[in-house]
């Protein structure tokens, strides 16, 4: 189709005008000065996860049903996303553009399915191809940080040994998380699927600057992953009462099974995560806990819907509350001092200054006080060569410390404290560990492996297991690049919980997760920004006729020859998966 | 969105359109669903441009070029010389701008639909004598800018309303259709195609030469004409069952206006002229769909 005709003869001529070819011939390309480009760019929810999770990814394989291949795809960026589809503060659903037009997406939920999912259908992870190396890597901890540095190591090809100074793995996850928000049999389940890739294990094995010096020197590299054990202590008179326990102590007990005599009028002091899980944990052992938080609720560190839950619950949350003064009768607590605070302007570090008010003091009767605000990392573990500040160690972007061939992660090294934060420094540190074994830079591959702007790194583009050319570009995609006429409003999909009454009497999980035709429902409301759908409307809008379709998953190309840049197809591409360039002439 | 529109083309690329050419969908969209048994009657129109020169032609099928006023005579001797070979497979199709529609073709349309003749006769309309440089016809809107009616005098009658005028002729089917929404269009062709007699299609093809608008946004335009009630999507079945196809989504006309250098002279007084305009004109229609 579309030679050009010539006739040599007057004779050769039809007899009437009539048309032998088509208009392909006419190469209508050279019109152009604009030029329209498939390419994928980063949607907001990859951008923003620590974990550097493909949330478009497998929301686009989940709406298609692929719910084995969803998970996959989230294994290789995470090893624990049924943790994750519980825990996680997820970030990823802040950032969606989803929540300018109605509602984000119910991410984490989804996330959860495709966990349980597997977990019900005993999906295992495909097996690994990389060669072995002969490399050994210590692990020291076995939290977030440290099974996602020892799983991606592994599926590097390293030797990893992971040292524990509890009876278990699983670290915060294990024992700061209580049973109703995350059931330890699927902790286990996770942990378990990391160890089968055939990683070895020292449980009850106390790491100390000592046993570093001497019985690590066969490792190549070490990453310390030791978290924040160690109780704030509560500063105010009477505070180093050992009738005050510290809420992760508390939580630890409870999870190890010891038993914690508690009264009815439990005190809670603090705002964070460990606050909100020691007050609930203590009313599902049958006592009336309060919560006592020095700042406001916009200030709480604590997840969001969990504080709903708790308040839910029916555990008041007195905020502006700040306690001054223990009072006890021997050795037993009868109450607690309190004063009232207000907010002043906000200091250097952004936070509003408290101000006591005066005269405010009160006293609230208790049985008992737990203090949990806040932990830090236990350093007299660490060897001197490796540097602190503000007592957490200090490591460059490639996560190393300024002892050679020591790393570090997690909350020991960083004060952005969540379980997606921790899981990503986990796979920064397997990369630069990895890097610097082969003598190179983490600096070299950064363009490539880091996801949008954001803090995530992409093990599987490191791994060179996606496809190159359908790597996104920095550029994150936002509302205003989405073409909403394609989308109608559809409300979020809620989790169903369990009835408070329920809750309290048991330490079942609270929330009961999506059933798989929900899981679709939620999926199916996903704008896929920035990513390629194969939705058509390039094809379907173009008058040039240039849009070329392929059989399979491979996605359109255009004819240049014949495309006269109109624009058409990057403004009707519902989710901004083109861009427009200047023609040079 | 996955679209449910055939996509055996039967339009090579290379042809003259201007890019952003709303007319190449309109007849890609239409020809897509009538397929290989078709012959095409053009007269006098862009369209007659954009099919390419001798001995070239970027339409796959038969396709009969013909002069301006005639659309309609010629589609209804095509169809008798079909019925007299005994073919009734093949589906004749009269595509006219509006031009040709409304004002210089409009007798022999008139005629034909009188006699009920058996064809699809398709205007697509851009609102204008586009091919011959821009000059007002009956379809271009009150208010807009052509060469012919300037800045300082547009265009003070309003759009004729073709549609119930060929509906008055009591034809089995005519129905409006835009190529935003290829979808409905494509359903309407085949309901047509399976129609004897009469059937005329109104199509909403954008212009980014003539209105002066963004060659990127003929489909964003269009779409905002269904949902301003400029252009609602309706059919009527022999002439007096209507029926409303898109419920329009109320946007301010303003929204449609605005994309248009044709419409940039207008005052907010205009625009409010227009936008009441417009809300009869859908009272009107309701009227009838409820009837």
């Amino acid at each position: 189709m579309g030679k050009q005709i010539t006739f040599d003869k007057k004779e050769d001529l039809p007899l009437v005008t009539s048309s032998f070819e088509s208009m392909a011939w006419n190469k209508t390309g050279d019109w152009r000065y604009l030029k329209p480009i498939f390419q994928d760019k980063t949607p907001p929810c990859n951008n923003s996860c620590p974990a550097g999770e493909d949330v478009q990814g497998y929301l686009y394989l989940a709406q298609k049903k692929k719910y084995k291949e969803a998970w996959n795809l989230i294994k290789e960026e995470n090893p624990l996303p049924a943790v994750c589809g519980r825990a996680c503060m997820h970030p990823c659903e802040d950032s969606c553009n989803r929540g300018e037009f109605d509602e984000p997406i119910n991410i984490s939920a989804i996330e959860r399915f495709l966990a349980d999912n597997a977990i019900k259908q005993g999906y295992i992870l495909p097996p690994i191809k990389r060669k072995k190396k002969k490399e050994k890597i210590a692990i020291i901890g076995s939290g977030p940080a440290g099974l996602s540095c020892a799983y991606q190591l592994k599926r590097i090809g390293y030797q990893v040994t992971i040292f524990e100074a509890l009876p278990a793995l699983g670290g915060m996850l294990r024992i700061g998380i209580p049973d109703y928000r995350l059931p330890k049999d699927i902790l286990e389940h996770e942990i378990d699927t990391i160890l089968e890739l055939g990683i070895q294990i020292q449980t009850k094995a106390r790491i100390d600057k000592e046993t570093i010096a001497k019985d690590m020197k066969d490792f190549h590299a070490i990453f310390i992953a030791t978290g924040c054990h160690k109780s704030i202590r509560l500063g105010i008179a009477g505070g180093d009462s050992r009738s005050v326990i510290s809420g992760l102590d508390f939580l630890k007990d409870i999870h190890f099974g010891k038993k914690v005599p508690l009264g009815k009028k439990v005190a809670v002091i603090g705002g964070g995560n460990t606050a909100i899980d020691t007050a609930r944990l203590a009313l599902r052992l049958g006592a009336k806990p309060f919560i006592l938080y020095r700042r406001t609720p916009a200030e709480m560190p604590a997840i969001k819907s969990e504080v709903i839950q708790a308040e839910n619950e029916g555990i008041e949350i007195s905020y502006l509350t700040a306690p001054t003064r223990i009072i006890s009768k021997g050795n037993r607590v009868t109450a607690l001092e309190c004063v009232k605070n207000r907010t002043g302007p906000p200091d250097s570090s952004g936070n509003k200054t408290l101000i006591e008010i005066k005269d405010s003091h009160f006293p609230i009767e208790v049985d008992n006080i737990i203090s949990a605000i806040g932990e830090i990392p236990d350093i007299s573990i660490l060897p001197e060569e490796v540097d602190l500040e503000n007592r957490l160690i200090v490591t460059d972007e490639s996560l190393k410390t300024t002892m050679n061939g020591v790393f570090a992660g997690g909350d020991v090294k960083s004060p952005l404290r969540s379980i997606a934060h921790a899981i990503g420094s986990g796979k920064r540190a397997a990369i630069a560990i990895d890097r610097y074994l082969k003598a190179k830079t983490l600096e070299d591959v950064m363009d490539t492996i880091r996801i949008g702007d954001g803090p995530g790194l992409s093990m599987r583009s490191y791994l060179q297991r996606d496809d190159p050319s359908r790597r996104k570009t920095k550029q994150v995609v936002r509302y205003k690049d989405i073409n909403i006429d394609y989308f109608e409003q559809k409300p979020r999909h809620a989790v169903k919980t369990l009835s408070i009454e329920e809750r309290v009497s048991s330490k079942k999980e609270v929330h009961l997760g999506f059933p798989c035709e929900t899981a679709l429902q939620e999926a199916g409301r996903c704008f896929n920004c920035g990513v390629c759908n194969h939705c058509d409307n390039c094809y379907i809008f173009c008058s040039d006729l240039a849009v070329i379709k392929h059989k399979g998953k491979t996605r359109n190309t255009i004819d240049y020859d014949h495309c006269k840049g109109c624009g058409v197809c990057i403004e009707e591409c519902p989710r901004d998966a083109m861009y427009m360039e200047r023609e040079e002439k | 969105m996955s679209s449910t529109m055939p996509m055996q083309e039967y339009i090579s690329p290379g042809h003259m359109a201007c890019p952003g050419c709303g007319a190449v969908l309109a007849m890609r969209y239409i020809l897509n669903v009538l397929g290989e048994k078709t012959v095409v009657v053009i007269p006098a129109s862009c369209w007659s441009v954009i099919d390419g020169v001798f001995p070239y032609s970027a339409v796959r099928v038969p396709l009969f070029h013909t002069a301006f006023e005639t659309a309609a005579s010629v589609a209804s001797g095509i169809k008798a010389g079909l019925d007299i070979q005994g073919d009734t497979e093949t589906t004749v199709l009269a595509f006219a701008g509006d031009g040709a529609t409304f004002d210089i073709g409009f007798q022999a349309l008139s005629g034909a639909a009188e006699r009920n003749e058996d064809f699809i006769y398709v205007c697509y309309d851009n609102e204008a004598y586009m091919n011959t440089g821009v000059q007002r016809s009956s379809a271009t809107p009150y208010g807009a800018w052509t060469t012919t009616t300037p800045v300082r005098h547009p265009k003070d009658r309003p759009k004729k309303r073709i549609l119930e005028i060929m509906a008055a002729h009591e034809i089995p089917y005519a129905a409006t259709a835009s190529i935003a929404y290829p979808d409905d269009l494509s359903a309407k062709v085949k309901k047509a195609k399976g129609i004897y007699g009469t059937k005329f299609l109104h199509i909403f093809s954008p212009c980014p030469t003539g209105w002066k608008s963004k060659s990127s946004q003929i489909i964003k335009i269009a779409r905002l004409a269904v949902h301003t009630k400029v252009f609602p999507l309706y059919e009527v079945e022999n002439g007096f069952t209507f029926h409303i196809n898109m419920e329009p989504k109320n946007i301010p006309v303003r929204e449609y206006l605005k994309l248009q250098g044709r419409f940039a002279h207008l005052s907010e007084e205009d625009i409010a002229d227009i936008q009441r305009q417009v809300d009869e004109e859908w009272e009107h229609l309701l009227k009838r769909a409820l009837y």
